[in-house]
């Protein structure tokens, strides 16, 4: 059995962070159930010209092994059969703005009152609480709310936007918190209400810096620089657009750089010999380096350096992660078939367990209404007269 | 009387160097997890690792190690290992990031660990796991942003505009090894939730390309993304008088409202704008439009007026605005710990029910609890060689 198997959630998610969430739950055993109406399918089904590109972004991925049913939550019986649905799962799980499900007759109370043991994860751009919790935003945003933006980009640059990576991460730190309170569920036997406000998840990644800067220390963009290591940074090599990560983190890390680059006598030369000295000349570690790397195969390099105990990688682009034998031989890609036969690559569950099944996919992006058999008939025991009825009238849309 | 949390009466030992180990212990830890650092003699490196506060302690210390408690336990020699031993026996969860060819001779191979503590989560934190071809490769922040993928997409809008030829860009801080540190919280949970004591093997290069799956989804469509062309075609980074804002408008009637917010300029009144496809082409007139226009407004005064007519934009915090935010101040998200004089640490990224998270303890002086190994063992004087 996958670690969760046996848990059930009504996915009321849509976009990427809160989809991301149930999607990892997905993977690691849950069963998770998707509720989308054909009046307002998730906005990621479809295209947005603001990217650039004609497809949906990023459906696929997050939709992957869910169920997929319709329900139109703006009518009164599609609110009586959402919490039929939630009354027989673990987890309901939302990511509207704050205030939507209570306005829906779907918060956190409504929802307790029909399962009084239930988790409820909520996904939101700023928590469900405090004077901006109405705010809309989007991953770039979170970012400029939590400061990895303000804080990402070139020392003499402006800020950086962070882009679906901040979703995403919102998403895991969901999920985790979301096993956290099913195992309170299991101690005490009481369900709650777990708050992920996604600007919080982006100032929590820079948690460093906003603990330095509460204490007086001025904290600023410093582009690839590290304070104490040096080099440190991205290098060019000899084929376009292949850059080289090199980190040096000890003064023996150095002399084995040092011994690779051919210029031995670097690790004895006191302008390099011990950290604080490279750090104050970094500029010219960096040209030393440099010079080095323009000449160098990008991945012949980063296995020599690793060979030496020296940390680099190529900075990979995702043609190179898909090819890795190392990501394919851990599951972190993997292959996904679609209803119709078509295979796609796929992101897997980041981690191996030796005691549990492996974490994955089974079925690829679900249809809008695809399983209403299984969960409307199966798992609610709804006739199938009443459900021509509840199409006929809209509810089930 | 103290706060209910998810995760009371969790023991959890952590022994780690690395960020992201920590990252995972310290979630858990701020779940209500007992997490017990053992340190070894010469202490875990993150004490001295860079932002510092004035007084010279590690400011990324203080928040990764805050509410733990820390024991020294040399693992060098057998009594080392016995303690550690010892500190499993009450424990459901080992978090470890000690290089695999280093795990057998300080007792931590997932084999001996199984055999000792079979009812264990044994919960490796690795660079790159500790299987597969590259389990044995290291990396830092740098090198775990570019394995995973994202960090040949950086910088992307503004800064890939200004300065196209510089390398590709790390995301600030340690936010790849925090990846890995969810990641691995989250598994370990997960497996703990079996009810099967097993080892797991989380990897920080996994947990990058996870949250960057986007990227690959597009490939396997056929689409290589690249950070000079990712770009919003309009929105994104946008200079005001004071400061940087945010904006990005996805859905048509945000892109109204963002036309009633600059006034429903003249060049915004072209019909042929009302179609999404044709904004996208001409996205650099627009985006030079929205940037003069910015550029006389400040940033405070914007988002408001933006938020209230649902524009999606927000502010570029610089970190003191975050910790002194309104928003976060009424949420209750950081705190200041005893001994702290001032210096606050964020919970949590998250919160159950309507209170914040409070964190018990600052971090921990090293050995600060060295009573929690066995009597015996406490009595011995400590080894320390930091």
């Amino acid at each position: 059995m996958k670690p969760l198997a046996g848990i059930r959630i009504a996915d009321f998610t849509v976009h990427a962070a809160g989809p991301f969430c149930t999607h990892m739950l997905s993977q690691l055993g849950a069963e998770c159930i998707k509720i989308e109406s054909a009046q307002r399918p998730d906005i990621f089904r479809k295209p947005h010209a603001v990217y650039g590109r004609a497809g949906p972004a990023t459906f696929d991925q997050v939709a992957s092994n869910k169920l997929s049913v319709r329900l139109n939550l703006k009518h009164p019986e599609g609110i009586a059969l959402a919490k039929r649905l939630v009354a027989q799962s673990d987890v309901a799980a939302e990511s509207f703005r704050a205030g939507v499900m209570d306005r829906l007759g779907l918060g956190y109370e409504a929802l307790r009152d029909v399962k009084p043991d239930i988790v409820m994860t909520s996904v939101s751009s700023s928590g469900q609480t405090g004077p901006d919790s109405h705010y809309a935003g989007y991953a770039p945003l979170f970012g400029a709310w939590g400061g990895l933006g303000y804080l990402t980009g070139y020392e003499d640059g402006p800020p950086v936007e962070m882009r679906h990576v901040m979703d995403h991460s919102v998403g895991m730190n969901a999920a985790l918190a979301t096993v956290a309170a099913l195992h309170q569920r299991r101690r005490t036997g009481q369900g709650c209400h777990v708050d992920i406000a996604a600007r919080e998840v982006a100032s929590s990644l820079a948690g460093d810096a906003l603990t330095a800067a509460s204490g007086g220390v001025a904290v600023k963009r410093m582009g690839n620089a590290d304070p104490q290591r040096a080099p440190h940074g991205l290098y060019a090599t000899r084929d376009d657009d292949r850059w080289l990560s090199v980190s040096v983190s000890s003064d023996a890390e150095w002399a084995a750089l040092a011994r690779l680059m051919g210029r031995a006598e670097l690790a004895r030369d006191t302008r390099f010999a011990a950290a604080p000295a490279r750090v104050a000349a970094r500029e010219e570690v960096d040209r030393i380096v440099s010079a080095w790397a323009a000449l160098v195969e990008a991945e012949q390099a980063a296995a020599a350096l690793q060979q030496a105990g020296v940390a680099a990688h190529v900075s990979w682009r995702a043609c190179d992660i898909a090819r890795d034998p190392h990501t394919r031989a851990r599951g972190a890609v993997v292959d996904v078939t679609e209803t119709c036969g078509r295979q796609r690559k796929a992101v897997g569950f980041p981690a191996m367990f030796s005691g549990s099944d492996a974490p994955g996919m089974e079925r690829g992006t679900p249809g809008l209404g695809e399983h209403e058999d299984y969960v409307y008939g199966e798992m609610l025991g709804i006739g199938r007269a009443e459900r021509a009825r509840l199409v006929e009238e809209r509810v089930i849309y | 009387m103290s706060q209910q949390k998810p995760l009371t009466g969790l023991r959890v030992v952590e022994h780690a160097t690395g960020v992201a180990g920590a990252w995972a212990g310290r979630l858990l830890a701020a779940m209500g997890a007992e997490v017990v650092m053992a340190e070894p003699p010469s202490l875990c490196p993150l004490r001295h690792e860079a932002p510092l506060l004035e007084d010279g302690r590690s400011a990324l210390f203080e928040y990764l190690a805050a509410d733990k408690r820390s024991v020294i336990c040399d693992l060098e020699i057998p009594a080392g290992r016995d303690s550690l031993s010892a500190l499993l026996e009450d424990a459901q969860i080992l978090i470890d990031d000690t290089p695999v060819a280093l795990r057998a001779r300080q007792g931590l191979d997932p084999e001996g660990i199984a055999a000792r503590h079979p009812h264990l989560v044994h919960l490796s934190v690795l660079p790159f796991g500790a299987t597969g071809p590259k389990a044995g490769w290291t990396g830092t922040e740098i090198n775990l942003v570019h394995a995973g993928g994202e960090g040949f997409l950086l910088p992307n809008g503004l800064s890939a505009d200004l300065f196209p030829d510089r390398p590709p860009l790390k995301i600030a801080g340690h936010f790849a090894e925090m990846q890995g540190g969810v990641a691995a919280a989250l598994a370990g949970l997960s497996a703990l939730w079996s009810g099967i004591g097993q080892f797991v093997d989380a990897s920080v290069q996994d947990a990058n390309v996870a949250v960057g799956a986007f990227a690959l989804q597009r490939y396997g469509d056929g689409s290589v993304e690249h950070r000079h062309t990712r770009s919003f075609r309009y929105g994104g980074v946008i200079e005001c008088r004071d400061g940087y804002v945010e904006l990005l408008t996805l859905e048509e009637r945000q892109w109204q409202a963002l036309v009633r917010l600059m006034g429903h300029p003249g060049w915004a009144m072209d019909e042929a704008l009302d179609d999404p496809a044709t904004r996208s082409a001409r996205g650099d007139e627009i985006n030079r439009a929205i940037r003069a226009w910015a550029h006389g407004h400040d940033v405070e005064e914007l988002v408001t007026r933006a938020q209230e007519l649902g524009v999606p934009m927000a502010r570029y915090n610089a970190p003191e605005q975050i910790v002194t935010g309104r928003q976060e101040t009424a949420r209750g998200l950081f705190q200041t710990l005893p001994g702290m004089d001032g210096v606050v640490v964020q919970t949590a990224p998250f919160r159950f029910a309507d209170a914040p998270l409070e964190l018990r303890r600052a971090a921990p002086e090293a050995g600060q609890d060295q009573a929690l190994l066995d009597l015996e063992d406490s009595r011995k004087p400590r080894r320390v060689t930091a």
